[in-house]
């Protein structure tokens, strides 16, 4: 069977909005990252994936199994949703024994999952405790876990890790890429450091289309001599700010360090070229595209 | 296993425990109170009251064909009809082609001519009256006089009434599931009241009586309590954000929706068994020397009011798929009017009422006249609510997969 998702010329409406346009994406087995504003049609992608929505046209197939066979499909995805809850009066482990049980695990199966997964999301200590009483990470990596409880072979992950503090959000991810070595994940997010920090595969979605795809170093590629860093005085700044796509600021007294995008080098003393990170990347993918421009968004 | 779990998430919910006690509660303060001590066998010496021992159904022409006649005249002169079609109130008027139509059968049946009907202008209903000194009198209805020719027929008298009944458009006074018990209820004597209290201390019959005395009074609460068990309960997923979570899961709809569906029912019906039970040991304590068939109460039980808890539970979830209030609000609705249309609290049983009522212990002959509207209620809203359940399921099913957002397609594109 074939380790992949094949996604093809797929559109989605609701009424007469368009939520994905023309969306072509072929995703491979490790961590596939899916970047976008919010609004951008991740999640409804996400879940299109995850047959909670159907698509208006277009072909999804995943692992080979066309995704209107939904029984085969939800036998074959684990799915974290964006704004992850559980039943708060019941315990770690009675939330997970009941998401076995709606996956048509056996009780066998479930504790020998539940152990193993509990211990690798490190909630093996907390499982009598109430859902309610959880932190946001700990209910994420509860996320993780039920996701992963009929060990399927795609992870479909969305915005896991809004809301969480670095430290969490560290754990998480490396906990993502640990999962990623022997599945496909897919990671939806707004935020450019998750994906720096897990994805070598991505696309970039804007207003419902798939804007690029392609490989976080093809990504940073388009994006070098594009990138320039400069000192300036903090009277012209908002003067730069309407004639570049500025993705930094660092302000020092009297004047700023500035980073910004410009197709050329910029007419201002003391400018360098500089190394573009993803966050630059991405700017300068939207701005490619005209979804950015200079002084705003359009 | 998923239904035990689904037991436990109900159980342990806070609309089921009130549903508990208000059931609980409702059995004291009825059935209970009603029943503190054994039937007392009638005394001749205690008739103080008119009528003091009921009244009993007779099926006798020289009763019911003037008083079924002398009421159709009267609702024809007042111009509209009362009718039960489908167990629903409705006031009938008639068009003027069928009104001679009407008027064609009451020449025949009372010799009244149609000129004469139409012409009776004086027609008063009867009403009691008050004078000064507080003297309560019957005035009679102002109506015309009539005799039964001679020549009428039990037989043909019931053709006619049929035939009134299809122009009224069913479920009228004079269809055949009603006529004898509006136009045929004659005041029992003491040798009739002396015969029915010993038919009904037959033990048989007496725990019958009392089995569905307890019915009566758990049906009214059962047709509408419920649905708030149901709601909350489906409303969980909602409210803890778990949808989108069991919505992707493996699981089908069928399994998961009729799963939830038969938790609902058994758990509804735990707070049932356990009045059941109370109400056979109190009726045990009344009648220590009975030998009492103590699975009659169960069988009234499920019989009775089984159907209720799965019609309103499967009615509940079709429609908090869409809203929860809404849910209530329907059930509300159809509780209140079925309830009210109801009426007559003794033997008031059509074949489409859902709070069917027999508040009295004895008059077994009343009850047992509606059998066949009984029988055909009760298998009416078992196979309607699991008809309710497929369609649940299929409704689920497409938003599950995002085709339908409650009841609002999303097809288009």
């Amino acid at each position: 069977m074939k380790n992949k998702i094949e996604i093809q010329n797929v559109n989605k409406f609701y009424g007469k909005k368009q939520a994905l346009k023309d969306v072509n994406l072929v995703i491979h087995q490790g961590m596939f990252g899916l970047l976008g504003r919010n609004g951008a049609g991740k999640t409804t992608l996400m879940k299109t994936l995850a047959t909670l929505h159907n698509a208006n046209s277009g072909k999804i197939t995943i692992c080979g199994v066309p995704v209107e066979h939904a029984k085969e499909i939800r036998n074959m995805i684990g799915y974290l949703p964006q704004d992850f809850s559980m039943y708060p009066t019941m315990t770690v482990k009675e939330s997970l024994e009941y998401l076995g049980v709606l996956s048509g695990m056996n009780k066998m199966l479930r504790t020998e999952r539940m152990e193993l997964l509990l211990k690798r999301v490190n909630l093996t200590e907390h499982q009598h405790k109430k859902v309610k009483a959880l932190s946001g990470g700990m209910k994420r990596r509860l996320g993780i876990a039920q996701a992963l409880l009929h060990d399927p072979k795609v992870l479909i992950v969305d915005e896991p890790t809004a809301g969480l503090d670095p430290e969490e959000r560290i754990r998480f991810r490396n906990l993502l890429c640990e999962v990623a070595e022997e599945r496909i994940v897919i990671l939806s997010t707004h935020i450019v450091g998750d994906i720096e920090a897990t994805c070598e595969q991505i696309a970039i979605m804007n207003s419902g289309e798939i804007l690029w795809k392609g490989t976080v170093s093809e990504l940073l590629k388009n994006a070098e001599k594009k990138v320039f860093t400069a000192n300036i005085n903090k009277k012209y700044l908002s003067q730069i700010k309407k004639q570049y796509i500025v993705t930094g600021m660092l302000v020092q007294g009297g004047y700023s360090t500035v980073r910004m995008i410009s197709e050329n080098k910029p007419d201002l003393q003391g400018v360098l070229p500089t190394e573009p990170n993803l966050e630059d990347a991405y700017m300068y993918c939207l701005f490619c595209h005209g979804c950015v421009v200079a002084g705003g968004d359009i | 296993m998923l239904f035990f779990k689904e037991c436990k998430k109900i159980i342990f919910s806070i609309a089921f425990l009130i549903y508990c006690a208000v059931m609980i509660l409702f059995y004291f303060t009825q059935f209970h109170n009603d029943c503190s001590g054994p039937i007392d066998k009638p005394h001749q010496d205690n008739m103080i009251n008119y009528n003091p021992y009921g009244s009993i159904i007779k099926e006798d022409p020289e009763i019911v064909m003037p008083n079924a006649i002398e009421g159709l005249i009267n609702e024809y002169l007042r111009g509209n009809f009362k009718a039960y079609p489908f167990g629903f109130y409705k006031s009938v008027r008639l068009k003027e082609k069928q009104k001679n139509q009407v008027a064609e059968i009451i020449f025949e049946l009372s010799g009244i001519t149609p000129e004469e009907l139409n012409s009776f202008e004086d027609y008063e209903e009867g009403c009691y009256l008050v004078d000064e000194n507080g003297q309560v009198t019957y005035q009679e209805a102002k109506t015309l006089e009539f005799d039964i020719p001679e020549n009428l027929s039990y037989e043909r008298f019931r053709e006619l009434m049929r035939e009134v009944d299809k122009i009224i458009g069913g479920g009228s006074d004079y269809c055949d599931e009603f006529i004898l018990g509006n136009f045929s209820l004659v005041p029992k004597t003491y040798e009739d009241a002396l015969a029915e209290y010993e038919e009904f201390m037959q033990e048989d019959n007496l725990i019958k009586g009392y089995a569905r005395l307890h019915c009566d009074y758990m049906g009214i609460f059962l047709s509408i309590l419920p649905i708030f068990v149901v709601v909350s309960f489906l409303n969980q997923d909602k409210k803890s954000r778990m949808q989108d979570l069991i919505y992707s899961r493996p699981i089908s709809s069928v399994k998961l929706i009729f799963t939830r569906y038969f938790a609902l029912v058994i758990c509804l019906l735990l707070p049932i068994i356990l009045t059941t039970f109370l109400a056979d040991a109190r009726v045990n304590n009344i009648y220590p020397d009975k030998n009492l068939n103590h699975f009659v109460m169960y069988q009234y039980m499920l019989g009775w009011l089984l159907p209720n808890i799965m019609i309103v539970s499967a009615v509940g979830m079709l429609i908090a798929n869409y809203s929860g209030l809404l849910a209530i609000f329907a059930q509300g609705a159809w509780w209140f009017h079925s309830a009210l249309a109801t009426g007559n609290l003794t033997g008031s049983i059509g074949k489409f009422t859902l709070v069917m009522r027999h508040n009295n212990l004895m008059e077994q002959d009343v009850f047992y006249a509606q059998w066949n509207n009984i029988i055909f209620n009760r298998i009416f809203f078992t196979v309607l609510a699991i008809v309710i359940i497929i369609f649940t399921v299929f409704i689920y099913e497409l938003k599950r997969k995002g085709v339908i957002h409650g009841f609002q397609p999303n097809f288009k594109k």
